[in-house]
């Protein structure tokens, strides 16, 4: 986990976290790095449990809808696991499936709430 | 230093151990975590029930990896792996409790809802999923269990799972691709499971549900991953009567079932009149040549065995299902006949030895409990020191990412509890502490030892690992001198 690489000079992107308590965070990062990956290199509660490969849904985030456009457009598998994301939006994407580009430079994402809530009727 | 506060956790599946991390990783006490576990190895149904072609989804042990060797000697927070020990059984449950300053039951679903018709238990080739699951994934004593090892694989044309879960599902994919060996070869499934497995000359497997389409209940990864397999040659099939997607339209559908009625519908149309690029990918192949389909509406009566005790056929009932939901057999019966029987109907939760005379509660499948604090079986009282994660704590089902969110949320009420409660006064019985430091159990550095060994052996036969099949051989590995490995 977080094997973050330096990006060059001159060629940072940013990206900006909102975090569940709603602070916001922003990093420079370098173009191929994915969202799982910067978000577990700077600690956030990110969990990435089948570490990267599309099979769990754990590293689910929520695009600012300005930039969604910009992202291309997931895949099959990706869909197949957004499916059972918990607190699915329009804007979501599993961040193990987003590599940050040019494209999408400054990037706004929001960690959902990742644990449900335990009272949840649909678990008792 | 202040003391540390002592939790066991029952079970080292997905819940547990997500437990484990949970607390150490959010705890602001000295806390020393215990994870009892009845096997001599850890991970539950991430190691014993996840397809062996699945080995992406098993990617959380190297969480749980991690996590203990960070934490086990730890100063402050610290983490100890206690295997081959059942509680209730091999420890009394009051004396773990007593020597607990808090106790979470994370022991996971291991019984078998069945059918309860005429045949079920004494036919040969019925088996249920758990069975059938245990066997190829090599858990210990079910790998060469006579009941697999005699039955007359050869034979196996035709098969029936009913069911309609992802499990039903795993169950289908191995039956039908295990001869494609850039599927299997390099998993870590029992190889004699797949040498069995692989005399199987199995043209059709039919999945069969009680209620409709609408209401399957796997999921569209597993559902695309079976269509997926025309490219060798295995044709998926469901009956026009039981998939009538301008029907389903009215329904107030979900995102999920929307795209798995795409799914369906571009899978079934010939290859070359499908409309999505998605679906045109890979043109179908011939290799396997045989078939599965999603069959709806029809209830299990009884099952008809051949002269020498062999599963001959399945009787089944016709329902149908109203709009409100309610199903309703019919007189009419249909006769599959079949040379293997699986029944999926889920895993069944039970309670431990030692509930009854604590009086926990017990609701169907699962502990009673309100935000995993453990009631009482009047069902209203909050049970002082017990907690509940994981399937035992909800029933059977959920992945594993809900598995662990909903670890973390038990976890959190368990440091909100710990955190506000004063530090115990009365000391731990004497005999419960020696009595539970002589149980003879499995460490951590064993289970390191093992997965070594296994990884060593699987790398000699091109597998990412190769499962120890029996107790004796983990207890002749585990007597070598560590240095040997
Ligand atoms: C066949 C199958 C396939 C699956 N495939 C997938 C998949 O592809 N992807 C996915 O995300 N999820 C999958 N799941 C779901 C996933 O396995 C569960 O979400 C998860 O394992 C539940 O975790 P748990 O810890 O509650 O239970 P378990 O994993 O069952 O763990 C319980 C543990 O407690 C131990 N135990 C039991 N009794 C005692 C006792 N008395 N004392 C001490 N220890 C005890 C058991 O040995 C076991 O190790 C699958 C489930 C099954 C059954
Ligand atoms: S880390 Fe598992 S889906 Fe992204």
């Amino acid at each position: 986990h977080g094997h973050l690489r330096k990006p060059a000079k001159g060629e940072e992107l940013k990206i900006s976290f909102i975090l569940k308590d709603g602070t916001s965070k922003t990093y420079e990062v370098a173009e191929g790095d994915t969202i799982l990956d910067i978000a577990q290199g700077h600690n956030l509660d990110m969990e990435g449990a089948c570490g990267g490969s599309c099979a769990c849904s754990t590293c689910h985030v929520i695009v600012d809808p300005d930039y969604y456009d910009a992202l291309q457009e997931p895949e099959d598998d990706e869909n197949d696991m957004l499916d059972l994301a918990y607190g699915l939006t329009e804007t979501s994407r599993l961040g193990c499936q987003v590599k940050m580009s040019k494209d999408i430079d400054g990037i706004r994402v929001a960690l959902p709430q990742m644990t449900r809530n335990v009272n949840n009727k649909d678990f008792s | 230093m202040l003391a540390k506060r002592h939790v066991s956790i029952i079970g080292s599946g997905p819940s547990g151990f997500y437990t484990a991390y949970r607390l150490l990783r959010k705890s602001r006490i000295p806390l020393h975590v215990q994870i009892w576990e009845k096997l001599p190895v850890p991970f539950g149904l991430s190691r014993y029930g996840v397809a062996p072609d699945h080995p992406e989804v098993k990617n959380c042990e190297e969480t749980f990896e991690s996590c203990a060797k960070m934490y086990i000697g730890g100063k402050e927070k610290s983490f100890e792996f206690i295997g081959g020990v059942e509680v209730g059984k091999d420890v009394a449950l009051n004396q773990l409790i007593r020597a607990s300053d808090a106790v979470v039951f994370s022991y996971g679903c291991s019984g078998d809802k069945r059918l309860g018709i005429p045949g079920e238990s004494q036919t040969k080739g019925v088996f249920t999923s758990r069975e059938f699951v245990n066997w190829y994934n090599g858990y210990f004593d079910s790998a060469l269990d006579d009941k697999f090892s005699s039955f007359p694989w050869e034979k196996v044309k035709r098969v029936g799972i009913i069911g309609n879960g992802n499990v039903a599902l795993d169950i289908a994919r191995v039956l039908l691709s295990n001869k494609i060996d850039s599927l299997w070869s390099g998993t870590d499934i029992s190889t004699v499971a797949l040498d069995s497995l692989r005399q199987c000359p199995v043209e059709e497997v039919k999945l069969i549900g009680r209620r409709d389409f609408l209401h399957s209940k796997f999921t569209n990864k597993e559902l695309r991953e079976m269509w997926q397999l025309e490219e060798y040659g295995a044709k998926g099939f469901i009956d026009a009567r039981y998939f009538q997607p301008e029907r389903y339209a009215g329904n107030d559908l979900d995102r999920a079932m929307k795209r798995r009625l795409e799914m369906c519908s571009e899978y079934l149309s010939p290859f070359d009149q499908r409309t999505k690029k998605n679906y045109k990918k890979v043109r179908p192949g011939n290799e396997l040549n045989c078939t599965w389909e999603l069959d709806y509406l029809k209830t299990p009566l009884k099952i008809t065995p051949n002269g020498d005790g062999t599963i001959r056929s399945l009787t089944l009932c016709e329902n149908v299902i109203t709009p409100e939901n309610q199903l309703i057999p019919q007189s009419q019966t249909v006769e599959y006949d079949m040379d293997l029987l699986i029944t999926s109907l889920g895993y069944n939760g039970r309670p431990l030895n030692g509930f009854d005379s604590l009086e926990i509660g017990f609701d169907r499948d699962h502990i009673a409990n309100r935000q995993g604090r453990v009631l009482q079986e009047n069902g209203n009282t909050v049970i002082d020191k017990l907690y509940a994660s994981g399937w035992i704590r909800h029933g059977p089902h959920g992945v594993i990412a809900s598995t662990m969110s909903d670890a973390f949320d038990v976890a959190d009420i368990v440091l909100e509890d710990l955190e506000s409660q004063p530090v115990r006064k009365e000391p731990v019985p004497a005999g419960d502490l020696l009595a539970l430091s002589r149980i003879p159990h499995t460490t951590w550095f064993d289970w390191e030892r093992i997965n070594e060994k296994e990884i060593h052996e699987g790398t000699l036969r091109g597998k990412n690992r190769s499962k120890l099949l029996t107790l004796q051989d983990v207890d002749a590995l585990l007597k070598q001198a560590p240095t040997a490995t």
